[in-house]
């Protein structure tokens, strides 16, 4: 990857230790992505990611299916950057983040073990995207989920509703700023399931414990 | 409704006189609790009589929102999590989701937990496709099966208990190898062992109870006459509709797929040097599908008679630190899961939760070519093919 001119440093991997890396697969990951006319691609832990832009994002799909022999639709999902995260952990580098969303699409070979990985980036007021439907009939469901779960509008769905959720739902759970409701109910790691059976014992030591606790 | 292309006409035959009845459109809806659904599935479909018009899988009762539960625990924490996706293939699950830290890590596991890995992964293949046996005939009225296919289940389960101590969930992976056994012990030297005393003699004897069972599946249901007519030629799935999909797995490899990941993702398990052939099928329909799952556990069965003679000796886990921070990256790997492929693609930002874990299941991308297949479809032909497709809503939903 290191050879690559139109390599930049847009993607947040820059610096990652790579296990080795594997020369056909940087062959591979080059041809794809100067076929479908990306701005960048990665190779890195045996995952070759390709970055296009949104507008090529249909057309990407199409070069891979037809000439790079990736027919195989195996997953469609998205990734929210945000500065502020309301559970987890936040990201690295928090101050230098550009928040956007990534889109991921996952295709592969149904004959050989060549698969790739299409990223493209999205705005946060502006997170629409052509649907992959027309291309790839499986994408139906993903593109479904990935719309209720991250607020994602694909452009062209035949039936954009939401696939887990109920339809009144309001929020987009897998958005970094969606609280998760159990944490803010009870916090982590929450109370010591078994509680000692009554018994007049445990009454009165557990009021001298409160008596403690209040003199103290 | 009422604008549905349907037929409109459906033969009713009465006390041997035949009546042309307008048959009119109505909904339908299979589910959610409905024994034929394996869980809380709900099947809306348009009905012209006996025959569907259209169908809407309606998916979501099971959803426990384990991607977003992923992000608030650590990565050991993840493990006992991810045996829940599939239920009853657990130990499958865990393999690619530790493969996947452990390849952002740069560890690699040690070959004695790798091979053990394996059999284990077979076993619950195994299990998987024998529960399989068990409630595909029983959707389509045969009792006796599951009698037989449910007993001898036992054996492996009780194979993957005396090692993990679960029957279910296992949660045997760490990153870099395995726990020591639940049956193991320790050794003098304070060393802990991995298998319990006997455990390959007690493999060898289940096995050949695994290949008996498998005649007797062949001689119940492979050769019934009334389950081929039941399931042949129904519930097609073409290649081209296996692959737009995203169907893996035998469901795949019955309509002619011919990709196991046991064979492509190299650097998973050590199949490599294993004797094993992919079982494909060329019939797209249920029947082949069944056939697809029953060469498999035979496949399976002489993949673990190969494997228990190659165990290597040495440490169950490799030098791992011990506190689990993982080092910013991305990776994907995925497995040949008993339903079909399952993925973790993983993004870490350096510390001991993950920022991002996307899980993709089998499940999911082979209910969702259900749609496709049931239009033109009679309702119990439906039950049939739903029964072939051997998804768990925990998979589809997760």
């Amino acid at each position: 990857m290191t050879d690559n001119p139109s390599e930049t440093a847009e993607s947040p991997l820059e610096g990652v230790s790579a296990l080795e890396s594997v020369s056909s697969l940087d062959v591979f990951a080059a041809d794809l992505a100067a076929k479908v006319g990306a701005e960048s691609w990665t190779a890195d832990n045996g995952t070759v990611h390709v970055y296009v832009t949104r507008d090529k994002w249909v057309d990407a799909a199409i070069t891979a299916r037809d000439e790079a022999e990736l027919g195989f639709f195996s997953w469609l999902s998205a990734i929210d950057w945000s500065k502020e995260v309301a559970v987890g952990e936040p990201a690295a580098d928090v101050d230098n983040l550009e928040e956007r969303y990534e889109v991921l699409c996952r295709l592969s070979s149904p004959v050989a073990d060549t698969a790739a990985i299409l990223v493209t980036t999205l705005a946060k007021d502006d997170a629409r995207l052509d649907s992959l439907v027309p291309v790839y009939t499986g994408a139906a469901w993903h593109e479904r989920e990935c719309a209720e779960m991250f607020g994602i509008d694909f452009r062209g769905h035949p039936n954009l509703i939401k696939l887990y959720l109920p339809q009144e739902f309001e929020g987009h759970p897998l958005r970094k700023s969606f609280a998760l409701g159990a944490r803010e109910v009870k916090p982590w790691p929450g109370h010591v399931d078994v509680e000692d059976m009554p018994s007049v014992e445990n009454v009165e030591a557990a009021a001298q414990e409160t008596d403690g606790e209040e003199g103290s | 409704m009422t604008q549905l292309d349907h037929r409109g006409i459906v033969e009713v035959s009465d006390g041997g006189v035949s009546v042309e009845l307008r048959g009119e459109s109505m909904t339908l809806n299979i589910g959610p609790q409905h024994p034929s659904t394996h869980g809380v599935l709900r099947l809306v479909a348009q009905v012209d009589g006996e025959r569907i018009t259209k169908l809407e899988p309606n998916i979501g009762y099971m959803h426990r929102g384990y991607e977003k539960l992923t992000e608030v625990r650590t990565y050991a924490q993840i493990m006992a999590l991810i045996n829940r996706i599939d239920w009853v293939s657990g130990f499958a699950n865990e393999v690619a989701f530790v493969r996947a830290v452990e390849k952002l890590m740069g560890i690699e596991p040690t070959e004695r937990a790798q091979m053990i890995r394996l059999i284990l992964t077979e076993l619950t293949r195994i299990s998987n496709h024998l529960l399989f046996a068990s409630s595909f005939p029983l959707e389509l009225g045969a009792f006796t099966p599951l009698m037989y296919a449910m007993r001898d289940r036992e054996y492996v389960l009780d194979l993957l208990e005396s090692v993990t101590g679960g029957r279910f969930h296992p949660n045997f992976n760490r990153v870099g190898g395995i726990k020591p056994a639940a049956g193991g012990g320790k050794t003098q030297k304070n060393v802990s062992l991995d298998l319990p005393a006997g455990f390959y003699a007690a493999v060898e004897s289940a096995m050949d109870r695994i290949e008996r069972s498998c005649e007797e599946l062949d001689e119940l249901v492979t050769g019934n006459e009334m389950i081929q007519m039941r399931t042949k030629g129904v519930g097609i799935i073409s290649y081209e509709d296996a692959i737009a999909f995203g169907v893996s797995g035998p469901n795949a490899r019955g309509s002619g797929v011919p990709i196991d990941l046991r064979k492509v993702e190299h650097d998973l398990l050590p199949y490599d040097g294993l004797d094993f052939d992919v079982i494909t099928q060329d019939g797209c329909d249920a029947f082949s599908r069944y056939l697809v799952r029953i060469g498999e556990i035979r496949e399976s069965v002489k993949i673990v008679r190969q494997a228990i003679h190659s165990v290597p000796a040495g440490p169950l886990v490799a030098k791992v630190p011990r506190v689990l921070k993982v080092p910013a990256g991305r990776v994907y790997v995925r497995a040949e899961n008993p339903k079909g492929e399952m993925g973790y693609y993983v993004v870490s930002q350096g510390g001991r939760i993950p920022y991002r874990v996307k899980i993709r299941t089998g499940s999911f991308s082979n209910i969702s070519v259900m749609s496709k297949v049931a239009v033109g479809l009679l309702i119990p032909d439906l039950v049939a093919s739903m029964g072939s497709l051997d998804f768990v809503l925990g998979d589809v939903d997760r």
